[in-house]
């Protein structure tokens, strides 16, 4: 009869009760009572987990010196599990055998002493290639494989492909991020790889790179009406290779032809490449080792796309990148159950899941008989560093010839609307901003300050976001003036005029950092010591409906314009 | 067709103590649990003053539950309980201790941020293994129902989740209790409003201040005349290398006197008394706030419908213990009971059965008598109605009552230590105001020296949190804007004040041709997310969206 009968007690009394029983047994006891009694559910579980406590703090066994004749075959298989190395692991079945010399343990320890150094016997067995028809022969429509695209198997694979996306002509950031990343990935990747051990431990690191101990590259892919231009900054940016393609129909992204240019790119001067480039000079692989692309829009269209063509897969939305060894087990990927097998030069390619909880590694690997090349992320915008652009960096550009066929423009453009990004408040030489102060007579406020907005040559209007937000009355010649397009600050825009001039605003932090780097900034506020008269070079102490009409008739008559050019001359 | 929604066993609204205490006894009985958190990180959007107490009599205290919990995610364990009796400069101190010490196991001082995050680590690990795990910036906005029945939740961010038992552990303010039918938000005198700043100490500072151990803390309280006839106290409590100093006010006395929060607390702040602790160098690293619930009111006697079970803050489960404020433990308790009552449920084969078990668990283990006490039923309730209160406030303040407290002497001190009496002690200012100070008056000596502290200003405290703004989807609409239906928002929101423009409420005077009208503003940009605009104005309220919002550090 174990000291406490839990029957006799509430759920309450037991929680501190059972923490103090240190003996399994009795724990065990006490359990059936339980059971043969209320059968509290709650208070089972709180007697398991106390049991479960007590044999955890006694388990941790260590494999080499563990007494294996005390143990089931199940623990011992669950013991092996985790054990790597393989003296352990032999010790063990030497301890085995002379023991209980039990079949299904030794059997359990060289299971995992064969998965860990890849089973013995390998040679001389070959697989056999069956086609997926005569290995499937009951299914009408065998999926293992897609017919209709060029599958490889042992193709030669070099480089890192670099999509890099444009926008109205420019490169847009995640592209040079995308650059700095991959330099630094192959810089690695040629110092780490290669035959240099075996040819006799050279230390030029020329010698690392591909299985032939060639380095390799980064290769920029651009496309679009503009493409030529970019070609020198994608190179300041990391690339050895730009390959590029300019049509005046590619102004905007379309999903046939830009995946048909990327593919045939990548195909060139390979096994599976398009009759028109068979023989290019500058690629002799089949595919590239490497792809990636921006995450954006246009870039995760074009990226599966792409993939699927180049029959590959394709991690999406990554965050991290790393080249690496992987050690895998999967008989899919290895041809043979029960080994492990080494696949070098990996990219490893992390995607942040469950809302950035936990990460998932992707990795993409040749499986027999169907490579998976090339290896594919898309990456998300800001999560690497814009690289510093070197603009002496020499690199091999090639303009990358093609036919594009009609059948790819069959969707027209017929008209496309910039998403309204509203007011630019940016690039103007003034800017007048009114604030809160115009609450005894918004309407009037409002008018007052486009007025003097009016009496410069470039000046546009901006607003505190306490406006904004204000429930004011303003009539309606004045409301289109008043809304968040032209908020200055934190949560609207920055600006840095050569003149800023703000009337009834005090200055808050955030609206601080929208102008603060202007380069003269003159304050009208009632209150002599509101915050902005701290970061303010003229201020002037008084109401701003009588101050903002003087100030305008001043630059009317051009006397402001000759006050502030003489202050910021000094 | 609802049938093709997601489905687990078990979905957890809210991380906070009420929400990890039920999804780690779920997931400890192997069922499949989802905990959803609307903060980018567990203890981003919440605020406690900071003393977690573990109840002997309880059935559940945290580290039962979270072995490790007082390493990894508490600050010190409080000794020393005082509080003081202000009037001016004079101070009575009594020693709480008996008070303090009563069915307490232990009382750690606690920082949101660092114990939330740190459960909600081991939720995520313990609950991955059934097969669910923990979302953060996710919201729950509502309940899904099929015909009326409720039988799971929609979010802001995700499809709808139907689940066998819906844990609300959402907190103050909790959207699924009052989607539910089970709270509303209408009256003021059912909630407190706390206000806090956690200052930073310098190394070995409050070992020296304190006169205490490294590990060891202590807690402060006050109450009297320094807080201008608004009802409640302050508080001071020492973490591992920060103070965390605040307020607890009836919400309906900081409404009624159009009192400014961020004020009284400043009050507290420059007060002489706290000015050797505080010292020279007054760094705020945060100002927070938020609506506490009071249980006495409001804690709901049968707080689950259909599948819905609320557990903690959003059940009313928090209870004012005279000036000892306990909500933390009890959502634990009810997290973990709740649970409870949802496996025994499972394991007769009948989950539904799951609320009415849960009911008969808070009562069984005398929660609800601790939540509700019959006492103050009877009691406290009637000190509160009008005449009978002035009468006690009159008889304390005559030359009769202040007789009494000088002949009572330092008797006075057992009577502040007595659970009993101060579980009945009525809401009037009576209690909060006027005993402490006669007491002060009577008994009290005067302090020393001055305050040297400058409390920052408002618009600083709101620079210097952090906020991930959602532009253009504002989560509060006020529905009447007139100053008549909302204004008592703009003194009573702990981020806005009167003739401060860089507050969410702002009065203003619109109108032409003579005709003007007197109204308020919103903007919720600076809004913490407290919960007092639901109760005190005439607003559509609701949290931010999933990761949207304010973001503590400390909480
Ligand atoms: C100033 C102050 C001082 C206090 N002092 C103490 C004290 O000293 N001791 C004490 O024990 N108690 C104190 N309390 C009370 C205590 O903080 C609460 O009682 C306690 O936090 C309640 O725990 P809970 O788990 O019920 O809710 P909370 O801790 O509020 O947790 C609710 C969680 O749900 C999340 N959530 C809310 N809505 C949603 C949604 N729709 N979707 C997804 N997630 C959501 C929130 O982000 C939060 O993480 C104090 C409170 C305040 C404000
Ligand atoms: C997360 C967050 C983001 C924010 N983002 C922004 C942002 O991007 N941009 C922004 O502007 N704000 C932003 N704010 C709001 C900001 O904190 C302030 O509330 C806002 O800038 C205040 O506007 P204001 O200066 O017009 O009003 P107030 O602060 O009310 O100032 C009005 C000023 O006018 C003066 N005044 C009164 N009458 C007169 C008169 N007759 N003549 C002259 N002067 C007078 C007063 O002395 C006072 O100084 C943000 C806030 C938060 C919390
Ligand atoms: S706006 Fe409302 S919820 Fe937000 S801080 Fe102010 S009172 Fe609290």
């Amino acid at each position: 009869m174990p000291e406490i009968d839990p029957t006799d007690h509430e759920i309450a009394e037991l929680g501190p009760k059972i923490k103090d029983v240190d003996d399994a047994d009795e724990l065990r006891e006490m359990l059936e009572l339980e059971e043969s009694g209320e059968d509290r559910a709650p208070v089972k579980t709180l007697i398991e987990s106390r049991i479960e406590k007590l044999e955890e703090e006694d388990e941790e066994v260590d494999p080499s010196s563990a007494d294996l004749d005390d143990m089931t075959v199940a623990d011992i298989a669950n013991l092996v599990r985790d054990v790597d190395d393989v003296t352990v692991l032999e010790d063990m079945l030497e301890r085995e055998q002379a023991g209980q010399d039990r079949k299904t343990a030794k059997g359990q320890i060289e299971d995992r002493i064969e998965s860990i150094e890849g089973s013995e016997d390998e040679a001389g067995e070959e697989l056999e290639y069956v086609p997926p028809e005569e290995k499937h022969p009951d299914l009408d429509h065998p999926t293992n494989d897609k017919q209709w695209v060029e599958n490889i198997d042992g193709g030669t694979y070099r480089d890192m492909w670099v999509y890099c996306e444009t926008q109205h002509g420019e490169l847009i950031d995640v592209s040079r991020e995308m650059l700095g990343k991959a330099r630094e990935l192959m810089d690695d990747y040629n110092d780490r790889y290669g035959v240099s051990d075996e040819v006799g431990g050279s230390e030029d690191s020329s010698s690392g790179g591909d299985e032939d101990g060639n380095p390799e590259d980064v290769v920029a892919v651009l496309i679009g009406d503009g493409a030529s231009d970019l070609t020198e900054e994608v190179i300041a940016y990391g690339a050895d290779r730009v390959v590029y393609h300019e049509d005046d129909r590619l102004e905007r992204f379309r999903h046939e032809p830009y995946t048909e240019i990327f593919c045939s790119m990548a195909r060139a001067g390979g096994q599976v490449a398009d009759e028109d480039h068979e023989d290019v000079e500058w690629k002799e692989y089949d595919e590239p080792r490497y792809t990636v692309f921006p995450a954006t829009n246009n870039g995760r269209d074009l990226s599966a796309l792409v993939q699927g063509e180049l029959d590959s897969g394709l991690a999406s939305d990554c965050s991290g990148l790393y080249i690496e060894e992987a050690m895998i087990s999967n008989p899919a990927k290895t041809g043979k159950p029960g080994d492990s097998k080494e696949f070098d030069r990996i990219l490893h390619m992390k995607r942040p899941d469950f809302s950035g909880f936990e990460y998932s590694t992707i990795l993409c690997i040749d499986k027999p008989f169907r490579d998976f090349h090339p290896q594919g992320a898309s990456v998300i915008p800001g999560s690497f560093e814009i690289p510093e652009a070197d603009p002496e960096r020499e690199g091999e550009v090639i303009d990358f010839d093609m036919d594009l066929n009609d059948d790819w423009f069959q969707v027209e453009v017929t008209d496309f609307d910039t998403l309204d990004s509203g007011i630019d408040l940016t690039g103007h030489d003034v800017i007048v901003a009114m604030g809160r102060g115009i609450g005894d007579a918004p309407t009037e406020g409002i008018e007052l300050g486009l007025d003097l907005v009016d009496a410069f040559d470039d000046a546009a209007f901006g607003l505190s976001r306490g406006v904004i937000t204000s429930s004011y009355d303003f009539d309606g010649h004045v409301e289109q003036y008043i809304g968040e397009d032209r908020q200055i600050g934190e949560s609207g825009q920055v600006v840095e005029p050569d003149v800023y001039i703000a009337a009834g605003i005090s200055g808050a932090i955030q609206h601080k950092v929208g102008m603060d780097e202007s380069d003269t900034i003159i304050a009208i506020n009632t209150d002599p010591d509101a915050d902005i008269s701290g970061f303010s070079d003229y201020y002037i102490e008084g109401d701003l409906f009588e101050v903002l009409p003087r100030l305008t008739e001043a630059v009317e008559s051009g006397e402001l314009a000759a006050a502030v050019a003489e202050a910021s001359d000094d | 067709m609802t049938d093709d929604y997601e489905h687990y066993e078990a979905v957890v609204v809210g991380a906070g103590p009420g929400g990890a205490a039920a999804a780690a006894t779920l997931a400890r009985n192997g069922i499949e649990t989802l905990v959803l958190e609307r903060g980018v990180d567990a203890g981003s959007k919440n605020v406690s003053g900071g003393l977690l107490y573990a109840e002997e009599s309880s059935p559940y205290t945290i580290d039962d539950l979270f072995p490790g919990f007082r390493e990894e995610a508490s600050d010190r364990e409080v000794t020393e309980h005082y509080i003081h009796n202000i009037a001016g400069r004079n101070v009575k101190t009594f020693d709480l201790h008996d008070l303090h010490h009563h069915d307490t196991e232990w009382a750690d001082s606690v920082l949101r941020r660092k114990m939330d995050s740190w459960l909600a680590r081991e939720v995520h690990e313990m609950t991955r293994e059934t097969g669910g795990g923990l979302l953060t910036e996710v919201r729950v906005n509502g309940l899904l129902r099929e015909g009326a029945e409720i039988v799971g939740v929609t979010l802001d961010e995700l499809d709808p989740i139907k689940a066998d038992v819906i844990i609300g552990a959402d907190g103050v303010n909790s959207e699924l209790a009052r989607d539910a039918g089970l709270m509303d938000w209408e009256e003021p005198d059912e909630w407190f409003q706390g206000v806090k700043a956690v200052a930073q100490m310098p190394e070995g500072a409050i070992e020296e201040r304190f006169d205490v151990d490294e590990d060891e803390g202590v807690a402060h309280l006050f109450s009297g005349d320094l807080f201008e006839n608004v009802r409640g106290g302050g508080f001071l409590y020492t973490n591992d290398q920060s103070l965390s100093i605040g307020t607890v006010f009836h919400l309906d006395s900081i409404a009624d006197q159009r009192a400014e929060p961020q004020e009284l607390l400043d009050n507290l702040l420059t007060h002489p008394l706290l000015a050797d602790w505080i010292g020279d160098e007054y760094t705020e690293l945060e100002y927070s706030a938020k609506l506490v619930p009071d249980s006495k009111k409001v804690a709901h006697p049968s707080p689950y419908r259909d599948r819905l079970l609320l557990v903690g803050d959003a059940a009313g489960q928090m209870q004012a213990q005279g000036p000892i404020i306990k909500g933390m433990n009890h959502a634990v308790t009810a997290g973990a009971l709740a649970a409870e009552a949802f496996v025994d449920a499972k394991s007769r084969g009948d989950t539904s059965a799951a609320g009415e078990r849960y009911v008969t668990k808070l009562e069984n283990e005398g929660v609800m008598d601790k939540l509700r006490p019959t006492r103050y039923r009877t009691l406290g309730r009637l000190g509160e109605v009008g005449p009978v209160a002035s009468a006690m406030n009159a008889v304390t303040d005559s030359v009769v009552g202040r007789t009494a407290i000088s002949a009572l002497g330092d008797r006075a001190e057992s009577l502040f230590n007595s659970p009993f009496l101060m579980g009945m002690l009525p809401d009037t200012r009576m209690g909060y105001v006027t005993v402490p100070t006669v007491v002060a008056e009577q008994l009290g000596s005067p302090v020393e020296g001055e305050s040297t502290v400058e409390p920052p200003e408002l618009d600083d405290r709101i620079g210097d949190l952090t906020y991930d703004v959602d532009e253009g989807n504002p989560h509060i609409e006020l529905r009447d804007n007139s100053f008549a239906a909302s204004g008592t928002a703009v003194t009573a929101c702990p981020v806005s004040a009167k003739d401060f423009g860089g507050g969410c409420y702002r009065d203003e005077y619109v109108g032409s041709n003579g005709t003007e009208e007197h109204v308020v503003s919103l903007d919720t940009q600076p809004c913490v997310e407290c919960g007092t605009c639901a109760v005190v104005a005439d607003t559509n309220w609701t949290h931010p969206r999933g990761g949207k919002g304010v973001e503590y550090e400390q909480g």
